[in-house]
């Protein structure tokens, strides 16, 4: 009992200095990749962590008509939430550290804690840039939930049908990929639905084209507008872990491959290969979802994100979930 | 959702500027918000009054061509030469043709740069940061053009009393024609990743509106007026300069684009289609160029002299990038000008932004804002101050201190 | 459809050069001011900016020899920047007040007044030797 308390603790540990690195690794891949495609040299890699150092110098400063408890704790908790996450996700072909204790439905539930968090600090801070922000935050994250729920559900639903105990498990998913399971028709659901995944992501991340509670030239940062010093960069780190959750979490839905199984290689180099191939997907998928949606497009309205995900993405996402159904159906008769 | 109703029974204050980073330039915007929806607006310039016009009447006209240059970072041949031109008409000083030509080549190519950096503004405002990369990367090349023309490539210096202070060799020709040919490359990709974008037409169709009639009654001028469907243009409804000899009209939205909407989206339009009007306007001088001289007198010595005897009033007018830009000069015989009043374009367009952004959300705020291309260091030429403090002075005020300034201005 | 011309060409340019040109270094160094004594002393080499075209206008040269003390120049110019010294019949160029508008070129009827391409003239002290020609 003992044992399993400290390794767990170890492994939470691990978890999370790792995914600060992957983190930071993330944050400066996507600044350079950024930059290059829109011509520019970009920042060194090192960047995000240079940033990082430079706030935890700063003064913190809550400003006159805060509410500075709430001001304080709203990134603490942010952080602290986001990292949660990533105990429950399997990373580079590991078990998640806290694998007996939590499911897909139980993610879901936490990805949106980090985005209270930051309304409950727009709200605090008294600034009506932040308090518009903090609306609009609100309501990208209504306008998300949606897809994100059909995504999770298709699969989780398909797993279920193919008798697979346990469906909602990250770790069921992991070692059945759904790929596997269905037919020509399933297989272009499951990738609609994997379209979907990459299009909340941009929203879950507060990324243009749906970054309006931030809305740099409207709201001038909107939430994080009163932010700065060590709150700033708890902040900045919230998103830096954010991105490697959602990366993560398509990785693990979508591409729950493992290298080592199909490179034969000695036992100790196995999960550092699985790393490594992790981290590649990782990148791709943060390439695709962070970085060339947010350079190749203009930021949408507040209404237009909400329009954007209840009407298309929804129907999008039901009608791939549809599509894995009718491959099932078809399969089954 | 329930924060939008919540909200709609106590509209709430939003305040933009003076500096934010919505606004390129200090003004005041203060908001009246029901949910996102703007309910009413107001705005206050004059943070960027630096009283040129005051220094300008401590100085002779050679040196407030130079000082014209700096009245705004982007228009310097628009100011210099409508000052330029006022000072021509009083001292009654006729420009060479060759002169007028080189000045039509570098007003145009000034229109360039200008345009591209509004499209590249225009596209940050709207969170579309490539675009702004790639229009910025693109007007270089205009840039670079105008420093090889004139020795700089933003305080250019090139206009003098009388007519320009550099020719453009042969040399440059070959130069010029590579430049324009480069951008008649580029126009279609312009027009591409601007108009074909679904995220831009989504965010500027029918929204920042301003009827044809809004802006004939405000008196819009500029591209900002052309998109209404007014059709008006210094160049073509008063030709200076080489204008007269070449074929210039005014660009409204064409057919092909519905017709002029007065939204956002045909204000980028028009910007773009004048784009191709000013590489063919320039094609245009180049193929007529006339030889001679480029200076009424060379010697600027003489130059003074003349300029000093000098008495009478006028008004320069050119059609800037923005809209028409007016110097009013009054000259009496003594080496500085009695009076020298600026009337920037945007300070007709600015009333436009009411009707515009009445109704829009408040994402839409900054590219409302920047659609009309405000330039507040053009436009601020006043600040009231009292006790200390910014003041208002009301319509009665107004109408006292300017009937004094008349008085003023018809005894000297 | 939704159509995002952009994307193609933002793809296009990941595997181009880009275009910034990397002046003075490709990264801000951690400290500028080092940077720049150890190119002063041949230890860095600073990447070169964009050159500039013929007839540029730069820092302002003064040919002492040739002038004749008539201050014309001191008519023309519109920043003030020109200071005539009455003992020696020379001029004073306040590089930090110049507005490089080489109006006082014109006007020179000896021609001792140039440009020069010089244009990297930061410098702390306004009255630093370097600021000041005469």
């Amino acid at each position: 009992m003992l044992t399993d308390i400290i390794l767990t603790l170890a492994g939470a540990f691990l978890v999370v200095i790792f995914s600060l690195i992957v983190a930071f690794f993330l944050l400066g891949v996507d600044r350079i990749v950024t930059a290059r495609m829109q011509a520019r040299i970009g920042p060194p890699l090192t960047q995000p962590f240079t940033d990082m150092r430079k706030l935890f110098t700063k003064e913190n400063v809550v400003p006159a008509n805060a509410i500075p408890w709430l001001f304080n704790l709203a990134p603490v908790v942010a952080l602290a939430s986001a990292i949660t996450i990533l105990l429950y996700i399997p990373i580079g072909g590991f078990p998640p550290v806290l694998s007996g204790g939590g499911d897909l439905i139980l993610v879901m539930y936490l990805l949106t804690l980090p985005a209270l968090a930051l309304v409950a600090g727009g709200f605090s801070s008294g600034s009506p840039y932040a308090t518009v922000g903090a609306q609009r935050e609100m309501v990208t994250m209504i306008a998300y939930e949606f897809p994100l729920a059909v995504v999770i559900i298709a699969i989780a639903w398909k797993l279920a049908v193919s008798g697979v105990p346990l469906p909602f498990m990250l770790m069921s998913i992991q070692a059945n990929p759904v790929w596997g399971l269905v037919g020509p028709l399933g297989i272009i659901g499951i990738l609609i639905l994997f379209f979907v995944l990459l299009i909340v992501t941009p929203a879950e991340l507060s990324r243009i084209p749906f970054d309006t509670p931030e809305a740099e030239t409207e709201l001038a940062g909107g939430v994080l507008v009163e932010y700065s010093g060590k709150n700033l960069a708890l902040f900045t780190l919230t998103q830096g872990v954010k991105t490697v959750v959602m990366a993560s979490l398509m990785v693990a839905l979508f591409i729950p491959y493992r290298l080592s199984a199909l490179v034969p290689a000695p036992a100790i180099l196995q999960p550092v290969l699985d790393l490594l191939f992790y981290l590649i997907l990782v990148v791709l998928v943060a390439f695709v979802a962070v970085s060339l949606i947010r350079v190749s497009m203009a930021r949408f309205r507040i209404n237009q994100v909400v329009s954007v995900y209840w009407i298309y993405l929804s129907l999008i996402g039901i009608a791939g979930l549809l599509l894995v159904m009718a491959d099932h159906f078809i399969g089954v008769v | 959702m329930n924060t939008e109703t919540t909200k709609k029974s106590t509209p709430y204050t939003v305040p933009i500027g003076p500096v934010h980073p919505a606004l390129k330039e200090p003004v005041m915007f203060t908001f009246q918000m029901e949910g996102e929806i703007v309910k009413s607006v107001d705005f206050a310039p004059g943070n960027t009054h630096r009283g040129i016009e005051w220094m300008g009447m401590r100085r002779n006209p050679v040196q407030i061509v130079h000082l014209t240059d700096r009245i705004c970072g982007i228009c310097g041949i628009v100011h210099s030469l409508s000052f330029a031109r006022a000072v021509e008409q009083i001292a009654e000083i006729e420009v060479p043709p060759r002169a007028d030509y080189i000045r039509t080549i570098l007003h145009e190519l000034e229109r360039m740069q200008s345009h591209i950096l509004w499209a590249g503004v225009a596209a940050h405002e709207l969170g579309f940061d490539s675009l702004l990369y790639l229009s910025w990367r693109v007007r270089e090349q205009s840039m670079d053009l105008i420093e090889n023309l004139t020795g700089n490539r933003v305080n250019y210096g090139i206009v003098q009393v009388g007519g320009v202070r550099r020719d453009i060799s042969d040399e440059q020709l070959p130069i010029i024609e590579q430049g324009l040919s480069y951008y008649r490359g580029l126009l279609d990709q312009m027009k591409t990743v601007f108009l074909d974008d679904s995220t831009i037409r989504m965010r500027c169709r029918d929204h920042g509106l301003l009827s044809y009639r809004d802006a004939q009654l405000l008196c819009a001028i500029g591209p900002t007026a052309r998109a209404s469907g007014v059709a008006m243009d210094v160049r073509h409804d008063y030709p200076y300069c080489a204008y007269g000899d070449l074929n210039v009209h005014p660009v409204i939205p064409p057919q092909e684009f519905g017709g002029p909407h007065g939204d956002v989206y045909d204000r980028i339009i028009v910007r773009l289609l004048e784009l191709a009007q000013s590489i063919d306007i320039i094609q245009q001088c180049l193929d007529n160029m006339p030889a001679g001289e480029i200076l009424w007198e060379k010697k600027i010595p003489k130059l003074l002299s003349v300029l000093k005897k000098a008495h009478g009033e006028a008004i320069g007018r050119v059609e800037a990038p923005r809209g028409e830009c007016m110097h009013y000069v009054r000259m009496d015989g003594n080496d500085a000008p009695a009076t020298w009043k600026v009337k920037a374009s945007s300070y007709s367009n600015l009333m436009s932004w009411i009707p515009m952004l009445k109704g829009e959300q408040l994402a839409d705020v900054p590219i409302i804002v920047a659609s009309i291309d405000p330039c507040m260091s053009c436009t601020d030429r006043v600040t009231v101050i009292q006790n200390g403090s910014a003041a208002d002075l009301t319509k009665e005020d107004l109408t006292r201190l300017s009937r004094d300034k008349t008085r003023r201005l018809s005894q000297c | 459809m939704a159509r995002l011309p952009m994307m193609p060409e933002l793809l296009r340019q990941l595997f181009r050069k880009p275009a910034t040109n990397a002046f003075p270094a490709r990264y801000l160094p951690p400290s500028v001011t080092k940077f720049l004594s150890s190119v002063a002393q041949g230890e860095a080499a600073i990447n070169p900016p964009v050159p500039v075209p013929p007839k540029f206008r730069g820092k302002i040269a003064y040919d002492r020899e040739s002038c004749i003390g008539c201050s014309l120049c001191l008519r023309v110019c519109p920043a003030h920047a020109i200071e005539f010294l009455p003992s020696t019949k020379r001029i004073r160029i306040y590089v930090t007040q110049c507005i490089f508008c080489s109006q006082c070129n014109d006007i020179c009827p000896k021609g001792s007044l140039h440009m020069t391409p010089e244009f990297l003239l930061a410098c702390e002290d306004r009255y630093a030797e370097t600021q000041i020609v005469e």
